[in-house]
């Protein structure tokens, strides 16, 4: 085996760049934490308040409530993405023709922009005038408004992140499904185990490693979107959709609040970091060590 | 947009002709010989009278004085934080930012743009013979430090209007079915009940008629700035509440217990006639910034409302955009008791004055050849085509231009409104802390607009915030 | 294997396909509209498409350079990650390297990162430290290859760690013995049997950086603007321009549509997540 030092060597370049455009600003934003700054305060300078940032965020009801909203968020979306995503991807296991095409379809949404799904579900869901809604409303008598329906607009963005997100969950979920060994499939079909047995004892088990790392990813990205839902809602109505992306956006740029909002930054960022790392650690890092 | 190039097309055309015949062109060309090679650069939003600066004035410019423009144009939100980024670091990466009328005050107050009264009148080679700071409309005036210098060059400047269709309120049958409902006769409505009596009548009309009509437009976004927006500059002045219910002589009061306004029973009254108008208005206001309006009224789906001046222009003559042209009427906003007389007095203001201007920042390192453009654009000379690519005005001479008084008749005489009425109407209070405030108050605003706050708590809510807000910005001591 | 009825299959699929594509029809209803059509009462089918959007987009000079630019920055992003994340990984995989697994999960907490706030001391870096003499890295594209990285290395060594893991070590310590040079066992024996995962990482970091927007608004002005922010260029106080801004969208996605059509057949068997049998 070859030294430690060509391990180093190898990893150096990712290490200085993270450490360039990641690190250094997170010092900054870490610092900045710690202050009370807005540019358009009547001192506009930076002035060191301690913890009194850190201390201000536990009874921040608005705060608060952003993390609600994107926990349930996270919730229905990563969870609806797993199961629509694993029972597409055993309708892949089968053969039928043009499956390669049905395929190519289905991962279409991957290749758009966060900030195009966001605009066309907007013009799609418009109160009256959308597609959406004004056939509900022709063919079935609902009305679905998301300005005034919290329910309507939280439904839409969960049902529009799974359909932006799920083909990817589909897509790894295949590659799994695909590298599973035959034999014990084979070998529980001989004992008599039926379907539910073979699912819970078996897939479920072998593809663990996949689903977790598959659910991590969309975890860490669906704990930050932005994008989908400022074009969609802004956050509305009233703050039901005011997820802590969203609400952090609207603390640092119309508000510039920049201390505060750092801070806030911060404990997302660390809430991030130890809701993955958990999941890491109970799901992933036990394999890993096994290997 | 597609009229805004064709006519930006034949303007360039048109004021090339013009240039060529300009004896003025050898001052030009002599102020600039020393800032050959420079590239401006600034940021805007994107709208028509940006474009038109982007497509027209800078390429003009440029071949007049060999100084390269650079317009970066992006979205509302984003322009505020790229200018304030650059100045607040100052990098210098802009030598003009768009200075909206409500963000002056931010930006005077933290020394973040240049004097250019001062700037001229320290070169005096600089100083165009074309370019005189008396030309401007009184919106200028919103531009002017304490020293009552110009810190901006006003490019465009509005009001939000009263918008009537023409058709319906001048339809017969529609006048006798609306003089038997109400026992009045149909005009644009000079009182809020009036108001909201055409509303309902349009709506139940609409709705007999299975048409794709309603009473109203409301800016009611429940998750977006323009709703509290349409609140606060619209509605609450025609009932007398001004400067957002804050009184910014008495230590910034807020509530009516320390000497405010925001929760008086005054501004819960017009709160409550505001979101009593939601249920005769499209079901999208819920979802509606200035933009939706707009289009609301536009695609002929609202028989009054009231609408930014800047999207008067289109609704009211571009026939690619706009199903209502030549359909359209403009008044004033409807109005409480005594609000004209208080207005009249000196007092107040009835709606909403908006605009902006193009400033130089104290960062730019290209101040002396950054002032040019701005004189440049400031001229009476380039006004007419350019009112008439983006209905703005700016100088006073641009009201009696014939092109301008063509497009007047147009748009139903909204020019002429502007000039005769301007002076009723009024821009943002001049507070330094506007965006911040705004945002601190916006949740507990949307959380009325979705019923659950009540109109009454909502507001007692909204001005503790904002004193709180205020307190902790350091203005309320 | 079950015998299955494939007409069941074709029929759930046809309507799987048709949720999945009716928004991106519907982008494309949207792109051939005049303005004054989109906001009356919509029809599903498209009658008489109006093409003016598309000239007038193709005809802008300023979306071409931001084509131009979001091309460079993303092709360049997915590559700078890709090759950076195998050489991670390969080191992650086969050193025993002091608290690697920390580093391995460190790495990852960089895509974590909320990005709004982000931006202010992202700004002040490229502006004035990674400045030299009049070249400042804000507005480049290199700039923006290099930030792009912060959420795509990450990414890249996220997928790309069980690829290397699955190869056996015996392989390589084979080929040492034989004496080849580290060089020579990374770039010919294990890069190309890292082929399809390089291949997957290739094109969703590459579909991640062209379709960033945020750091884009903020982090470019004229020179490197991306074809995200010109979209936003069509949101205005006087009306958003939804005609073209759909047209942009669908610009936008060609370009992702061939990049990905390319390694289609790659995708799953890049995709592994650690599933490989070990």
């Amino acid at each position: 085996m070859q030294s430690n030092r060509l391990g180093w060597i190898l990893l150096a370049p990712t290490l200085a760049i993270l450490f360039f455009f990641g690190v250094l600003p997170f010092i900054y934003v870490v610092y900045v934490s710690f202050h009370q700054w807005n540019p358009f305060a009547a001192d506009p300078t930076m002035i060191f308040n301690g913890a009194d940032n850190f201390r201000k965020i536990v009874f921040d009801a608005e705060f608060l409530n952003s993390v609600g909203v994107t926990v349930l968020f996270v919730l229905f979306a990563v969870i609806s993405e797993l199961v629509v995503g694993y029972i597409l991807a055993q309708a892949f296991m089968k053969e039928f023709p043009g499956k390669a095409i049905f395929r190519t379809i289905h991962t279409l949404p991957l290749i758009m922009a966060p900030i195009i799904v966001g605009s066309v579900w907007k013009l799609m869901m418009t109160p009256s005038i959308g597609i959406i809604p004004h056939y509900l409303n022709e063919w079935f008598g609902i009305t679905v408004n998301i300005g005034t329906s919290p329910v309507a607009a939280f439904a839409t963005i969960i049902i529009m992140d799974i359909w932006h997100w799920t083909p990817l969950v589909t897509l790894t979920l295949i590659a799994a499904l695909v590298s599973l060994p035959p034999d014990p499939f084979e070998q529980a079909q001989i004992d008599g185990a039926n379907k539910r047995q073979i699912f819970f004892h078996i897939t479920v088990p072998m593809i663990a490693p996949a689903v977790v790392a598959t659910v991590f990813i969309r975890l860490m990205d669906a704990l930050r979107t932005v994008d989908e839902v400022w074009m969609l809602t802004g956050g509305g109505p009233g703050s039901a959709t005011r997820f802590v992306g969203v609400h952090i956006f609207k603390e640092v740029f119309p508000k510039t609040n920049y201390g505060y909002g750092s801070t806030i930054s911060v404990i997302v960022l660390y809430l991030t970091i130890v809701a993955c790392w958990l999941l890491y650690v109970t799901m992933l890092a036990p394999r890993s060590k096994k290997d | 947009m597609n009229t805004v190039f064709k006519l930006a097309a034949s303007a360039l055309a048109l004021s090339f002709a013009a240039g060529m015949a300009n004896a003025d062109d050898a001052f030009w060309k002599e102020a600039a010989a020393p800032y050959q090679g420079v590239t401006l650069r600034g940021v805007t939003e994107s709208s028509p009278p940006s474009l038109y600066i982007r497509e027209v004035l800078a390429p003009q410019f440029e071949e007049l004085t060999g100084i390269r423009v650079d317009i970066e144009t992006t979205s509302w939100d984003q322009m505020f934080d790229k200018a304030i980024k650059d100045m607040e670091a100052g990098t210098g990466i802009y030598d003009m930012v768009y200075i909206e009328q409500d963000i002056v005050y931010s930006y005077l107050a933290r020394d973040f743009l240049t004097d250019t009264t001062q700037l001229l009148a320290d070169n005096p080679a600089l100083k165009a013979p074309t370019y005189d700071e008396g030309n401007f409309t009184t919106f200028a005036d919103y531009f002017r430090g304490e020293n009552g210098h110009l810190y901006g060059i006003p490019m465009e400047a509005f009001i939000k209007i009263y918008l009537y269709r023409t058709d319906l309120f001048e339809d017969p049958e529609i006048q006798a079915s609306f003089k038997e409902k109400t026992g009045r006769d149909l005009a644009p409505a000079t009182t809020h009940a009036e108001y909201t009596e055409i509303a309902k009548f349009f709506y139940e009309y609409g709705q007999e008629n299975d048409l794709q009509l309603w009473g109203a437009t409301v800016q009611g976004h429940t998750g977006h700035p323009a709703s509290w927006y349409e609140y606060v500059e619209t509605v609450a002045p025609t009932f007398g509440i001004y400067n957002w219910g804050i009184d910014a002589d008495n230590n910034y009061a807020a509530t009516v217990a320390n000497g405010g306004e925001m929760n008086s029973d005054t501004a819960k009254e017009a709160l409550q006639w505001w979101l009593d108008l939601r249920q005769y208005a499209a079901p999208e206001s819920n979802q509606s910034t200035w933009t939706e309006v707009g289009t609301t009224f536009g695609a002929g789906r609202a028989a009054q409302g009231l609408v930014y001046g800047e999207n008067a222009g289109w609704i009211a003559a571009d026939d690619t955009k706009s199903l209502v042209v030549g359909k359209v009427g403009v008044a004033l906003p409807p109005l409480a008791d005594g609000v004209m007389a208080e207005v009249e007095g000196g007092e107040g203001y009835i709606g909403y004055y908006d605009g902006g201007a193009f400033g130089l920042p104290s960062t730019s390192k290209n101040k002396e050849a950054a002032a040019l453009f701005l004189e440049y654009i400031g001229q009476n000379e380039v006004q007419p085509d350019w009112a008439v690519a983006a209905p703005r005005v700016t100088n006073t001479a641009t009201y009696d231009d014939p092109k301008v008084q063509d497009m007047n008749e147009e748009l139903g005489g909204y020019y002429d409104m502007l000039r005769d009425k301007g002076y009723l109407f009024a821009g943002a209070p001049a507070y330094p802390f506007h965006a911040q405030l705004r945002e601190a108050m916006a949740p507990t605003f949307y959380s009325i607009l979705t019923g659950d706050s009540s109109v009454s708590d909502g507001l007692d809510k909204m001005a503790e915030i904002a004193e709180a807000t205020l307190t902790e910005l350091g203005y309320r001591k | 294997m079950k015998k299955n009825n494939p007409i069941i299959a074709i029929v759930f699929w046809s309507l799987v396909s048709f949720l999945t594509l009716f928004p991106i029809y519907w982008l494309f209803v949207i792109s051939v509209k005049p303005a004054v059509q989109l906001f009356s009462t919509p029809d599903v089918i498209l009658s008489d498409p109006y093409w003016g959007n598309y000239a007038k987009v193709w005809g802008d000079r300023l979306l071409r350079s931001y084509m131009v630019n979001s091309l460079v920055i993303s092709t360049g992003n997915a590559l700078l990650c890709t090759i950076l994340g195998f050489f991670a990984c390969y080191a992650l995989s086969r050193f025993k390297m002091a608290g690697k697994e920390s580093l391995f999960f460190w790495t990852i907490t960089n895509r974590m990162a909320p990005p709004a706030v982000f931006l202010l001391p992202l700004f002040l870096l490229m502006t004035q430290v990674y400045a030299v003499g009049d070249f400042r890295l804000l507005d480049t594209r290199i700039g923006m290859i290099l930030v792009y990285c912060t959420f795509n290395l990450p990414f890249a060594i996220w997928t790309l760690r069980p690829t290397l893991d699955g190869i056996p070590k015996e392989l390589d310590e084979a080929a040492y013995v034989d004496g080849a040079s580290s060089w020579k066992v990374i770039t010919e024996i294990v890069f190309p049997l890292c082929r399809p995962g390089l291949a997957v990482t290739l094109i969703l970091t590459w579909v991640f950086a062209w379709n960033e927007y945020l750091l884009a608004a903020t982090l470019t002005n004229f020179n490197a603007r991306t074809l995200t922010t010109g979209l936003s260029e069509y949101v205005t106080t006087t009306g958003t321009e939804w005609g073209i801004m759909a047209t942009i969208s669908v610009f936008t996605l060609i370009p992702a549509l061939i990049v990905f059509g390319l390694v289609q057949k790659h995708i799953v068997a890049g995709l592994t997540f650690g599933a490989v049998k070990g």
